[in-house]
Parts: C-alpha cells; structure tokens; sequence
C-alpha cells in the first residue's frame, strides 16, 4: 500500500526524498542515517520520492490508504 | 515544543514557489534580507511542481494584439476579470519570461505557438505560450533565490501571522520534524503559499490554502471564492492524466455516444451534466483521435519525466478508451481568481505590511473562467515580483517590528493545543469527513440553494464543534491538525461566497438561478471576519468594464448554461 518500501541497501542516506515528500511521510532515521518511511498513511501516491531518488530505492504501490475521492467517476 | 527559535528578516515570505521564489528575489534585489519559509521544500513543493504545459507570453514583436487578448480574456471570464491587472499580467510576461529563462528554467522557445481554438477551447482565440521543459519553474527559481542571497528554511509550518497595531509584523510556526517552534519578525509579509484543494490530486495534496486562512483570520479581505477549478481526469490508467484529458476534449458516454461540448460553458460542467443525468460513466476516448492529436500526446510525453510512472508508460499510440472522473483539484478556486484581496497593483493586502503572491493573491486577472493553460505560471510569477517589490518598499519605511507579547503567548496556545489536547478527534478523520461533505459534484460543480445550506450546516458543526478538539500526537499530525483546520474554513467560504452569489457565471453554476445577472452581478464578492462571523459583501465592477447590456443577453455570452 502507498510507499511500500526504502531499500536501506540501496538508501544512500542523502535525504532528496524527504524534501521530496510534500506529505512528511519520510523521515531520517538519525541512527542509521537512511531514509524511513515514518507516515505510510498520509502517501498519496505521487511518486515524487521515487522519481527523485538517485538509487532507486524506493518502491511505491499505486493503492492509496485513503482512496481518491472524484466528484464524480 | 522544545526550543524556540527567533527568526528575523525584512521580509518573510510563506511558500516557495515560483510566486514565493520571484517574491523574495525581487525583495532581494532591493538590498533587503529576505527568508523564505515552506512547510515542505521551496521549489518542490505545492503547485509550482505540477504547473505546467507552458508558460503564456504576450509579445507585440511576435504579432500578438493587446486588444485582441483583453477582449478574449474579458470574454471567457465573463466580464468580471480585473481588467487593470489582466493588462499587467499580459505586459509583463515577456520580463517574467526572460528572467526565468535567464535564472536555468528550460523552455523551448522553438514551441512558441498558438492554441488551436477549435479544440477544447472553442471560440475563444489563439494565446501564445511557450513549452517548459524537463526543468520546470521550481528548482531553477530556488537555486537563483539561493544565489541571490534569500535565506530558505524548508520544513517549516506556520500557523498564523503575528499582529502589532493592527500591522502585520511576521508570524509563527513550527517544525513537525524537530517539533521546535519558530517565530519570525519582519517588517513586511508575503503570503504565496498557493491555492487550496480538498487532498485530491496526490502531486497537491499538501495545497491546504494556509496563507489565505491566516491572513483571513488576521482579518484580510478575501474575494471570488464561489469560481470552483475545473480540471477533470482519467481515472484509469492513474489518477493525473488531466492535462491531456483537457487538451484533448473528447468524451463518450456509458453509450458511446459522444458528449457534445459546444453549447454548454465549460468541458468540465458538460460531464457534470452528462453525469448528473446519468449518463455515466464518461470516457475519454482516444480511438477516435487524429494520427496528429495522437503525435502530439506523445510529443508531450517527452516533456513530462517528473510525472508518476502510470502516465509515463502511458502510450497514446495504443489508444482506448479511459473512464474519467470529475474533480481533479476539488476544493480549488479557478486560477487566479479567489485569493486575498489585493488593494492595489503592488500586492499589498487589506492589513498594512501583508503582502499576497501566487494564486493566493486574487487579483481576479481572469474572472469567472480562465481561458488557456499557462496563465498559472504567468499570474503568479507577475503577482510574486510585484509582492516582492511592494513588500521590500514598504519595509524599507517599517520601523523595527515589535512583538505584541499578549498576542503571541495567544497564538501559541492555540498552535500547541492539538498537541496539548487529550481526547478529541483525529485531524485524519476530520479530513474526511470535510472530503464527503464536500467534494460530490452536487455541491461543488453543480450547486443548488438547499444542498449548499445542507453542507454548510455540517462545516459549520465541524467547525463549531470538531476543529476545536483536534489532537495530535506529534509534530506531524500538528501540521495535519491546523491544514485541516485552515480546509475546513475555506470550505465555509466556498459555500457562502457559492450562496452569496444567486446567478451562474463562468465555472460558478447555480442550478437554481442558471442565468448571469446583468448589471446585479457584475461584481465581486469578499469576505472578511467580522467579531468572529464570516461577512460577504458585494464589491461593483467599474461600469467601464461593464460589458454592453444593449447588445442581447445571447450575443454578451455565447455559451449557455443547462436550464436557461
């Protein structure tokens, strides 16, 4: 669901994922010094993360924990 | 909170787009120190990141008639554009160009081109813009705020602004990160922290109309609410094709029968119709299209790289049919149309020292509709260098600002409180509560009198009764606690401008009065708190920018709304 996954082998730990997150769901885990994903719930699913990561080590699922809502579909 | 933090500038600027980023170097520019704050990164966040087919570019040298433009924009927003400021935005948008393109923003010139008017845009005729490319407009304009000199602090929520004398004089936030809390002392304030939506489109979810509300509640005018957005998208195969849903204006019903668009308004309220009907659901279909429409898609394709994966792969050559939903950017005001109330041409607000960039500031500059994509960009790069310049003037003259010590131990508490609370409600849930009210086609795109007391009657139990509980847990869901507080009264202010203004006009359409009202509603409507009510009052367009009433109500607006 949403962000599923930072790979911590392939994290380099440079942080262009969290200013990436317009959603504050990554966050730096100061002991290992890589990016975790602290707030999976509020991912919408933008992608910007994975489009930013220069490692590819980020993994996002298209399914949102709060679906979309439309007008009307 | 554990630390505070003081903060000074000249001039502090709330939101790091490319409103916020002109604003603080033209400030800059002036000799002042200048500090940017964003609650996520300046350059990346909000609507500057998504902002995009191209950038319009009026030039005389090109061939382009200012008469030509005015008359199209005044047309298409329906008389009601503040036509002072659509000729500013059009003159100035060869400087803002150039400035971007000299600041590294990549634009393909050789794009320069004009919108076919046959396409969705009907009758309307043709702009000129040009193509951004790979870049967009946020990063290059963070890099030059940099080299400039302007200061960035990234990660930074402010919850309201700070008042002394009834001047504006900085405000406070805080880190959701650090969970420190900052208060920053300025001479003078802009607010560009774009527009609102109800977390629709993921790539604008965190747009939660912050600086609108503050400055709302710091007691500013705010205008034009009731101009909902109107972009639709395909829901298959992602949620953000819009951009080509709206280039591409072809649309099939649950019988394949095409949906005509040239009678009514707009494409958008066309599907509302045809779905309020119960034609749904509505398809986008791409197997009708021309070997042409389809090559320029996927020349578009080339532009996008920054766009999710699922559009990315997303291959017009195959064709096929894609269900659309309405409500792209629900809870959005048509662009450059609802904002704070500029009282001149220099951005100032209604509070002395309260500065208003970007699409948070309503200049109106193209009414009740807005006529081609690109004007986004435009508007809000001419209100940021005009803010930034009107702002550093101002604090070139402002004594040193003091802090009212009463008024900023108030405004603390009430930061603090989701945190401080116990039991209470969940800023999530609120969330979506307001999203269910709300955002149904039936209240925000097709409106009616009852159904629009109906939601306000449940925003104003949310606002009455949960907002004041909210809790959080930690720094994170205090940012969500107060962008769900700030949502909840821009909801308010959507449905009582939406009451307030009894006929339809532009993308605002009023099931129970479908007709413009000539001369009664060529005006505007603000809105501002009055001893804690929200207060609409009415604001008359000069007659000079009335539009003919001598000439049949049919020939002053080509377009007809369904049931006049």
């Amino acid at each position: 669901m949403a962000i599923d996954r930072i790979d911590p082998e392939l994290c380099n730990g440079c942080g262009i994922c969290i200013n990436s997150c317009h959603m504050d769901v990554i966050r730096m885990d100061e002991e290992s010094k890589k990016a975790v994903i602290k707030y999976p719930e509020d991912c919408v699913c933008c992608e910007y993360c994975k489009l930013d990561c220069p490692e590819n080590a980020i993994y996002v699922s298209p399914v949102r924990h709060t679906p979309i809502l439309v007008t009307w579909c | 909170m554990t630390l505070e933090n003081v903060v000074e500038a000249d001039v502090l600027v709330i939101g790091g787009g490319i409103a916020g980023c002109f604003a603080a170097i033209k400030a800059r520019e002036q000799g002042l120190d200048v500090t940017i704050v964003d609650k996520a990164y300046a350059g990346k966040s909000g609507g500057t990141r998504v902002a995009g087919f191209g950038y319009v570019v009026f030039n005389p040298e090109w061939g382009h008639d200012l008469d030509t433009w005015m008359n199209a924009i005044n047309k298409k927003g329906e008389y009601i554009n503040n036509r002072e400021w659509t000729e500013i935005v059009l003159k100035e948008s060869w400087t803002t160009y150039q400035a971007l393109d000299s600041w590294g923003v990549d634009f393909t010139p050789e794009s320069v081109k004009s919108i076919d008017p046959t396409k969705a845009l009907k009758i309307y005729p043709p702009f000129a813009f040009v193509n951004l490319g790979l870049t967009r407009t946020g990063p290059p304009s963070r890099k030059q705020a940099v080299k400039s000199g302007v200061k960035i602090m990234d990660g930074i929520m402010v919850t309201d602004l700070l008042k002394q004398d009834e001047k504006v004089v900085g405000a406070i936030g805080f880190s959701p990160t650090s969970y420190d809390s900052y208060i920053f002392k300025a001479k003078a304030t802009i607010v560009s922290s774009g527009i609102v939506n109800f977390r629709s489109v993921a790539e604008i979810a965190n747009l939660t109309g912050d600086g609108e509300t503050m400055a709302y509640r710091a007691g500013a005018e705010l205008t034009s609410k009731e101009f909902p957005d109107e972009h639709v998208m395909p829901l298959v195969p992602t949620g953000c094709l819009c951009g080509e849903a709206i280039s591409y204006a072809n649309y099939i019903d649950a019988e394949g029968e095409r949906i005509d668009l040239s009678h009514t308004h707009e494409t958008r309220l066309a599907l509302d119709f045809a779905f309020h009907a119960g034609e749904g659901p509505i398809f986008w279909d791409l197997d009708s299209a021309t070997p042409e429409v389809i090559e320029k898609m996927c020349e578009r394709q080339d532009h996008t790289p920054w766009r999710h994966e699922a559009v990315r792969s997303f291959d017009p050559r195959n064709r096929g049919k894609y269900r659309i939903a309405g409500g792209a950017w629900a809870g959005g005001q048509n662009s450059h149309t609802g904002g704070i109330w500029p009282i001149n041409t220099k951005c100032a607000t209604t509070l002395p020292g309260l500065y208003a960039a970007g699409e948070t500031c309503g200049t109106r500059f193209l009414g009740a509709d807005h006529p081609v994509p690109g004007f986004g960009l435009l508007g809000a790069a001419v209100t940021g260098s005009r803010a930034g310049l009107g702002a550093a003037e101002y604090a070139l003259q402002a004594e040193e600002p003091t802090i009212d010590e009463e008024e900023l131990a108030r405004l603390k508490k009430i930061m603090n409180a989701p945190a401080e609370r116990k039991g209470g409600f969940s800023p999530r849930w609120v969330t979506q509560i307001l999203r269910n009210t709300m955002i149904p086609y039936f209240i925000i795109h097709i409106k009616q009198g009852e159904r629009l007391q109906a939601a306000l009657t449940i925003v104003e139990f949310l606002e009455d009764h949960l907002v004041p509980k909210l809790t959080a847990k930690d720094g994170h869901e205090l940012r969500l606690a107060h962008e769900t507080k700030n949502m909840v009264l821009h909801a308010e202010m959507i449905l009582r401008a939406s009451l307030f203004r009894t006929e339809s006009r532009g993308t605002h359409y009023r099931e129970d009065y479908p007709r413009r009202d000539d001369p009664t509603w060529l005006a505007w409507v603000k809105l501002r708190e009055e001893q804690g009510r929200m207060k609409l009052f009415k604001e008359p367009i000069p007659k000079e920018w009335w539009p003919d009433l001598s000439k049949p109500y049919e020939e002053r607006y080509p377009l007809r709304f369904p049931g006049e």
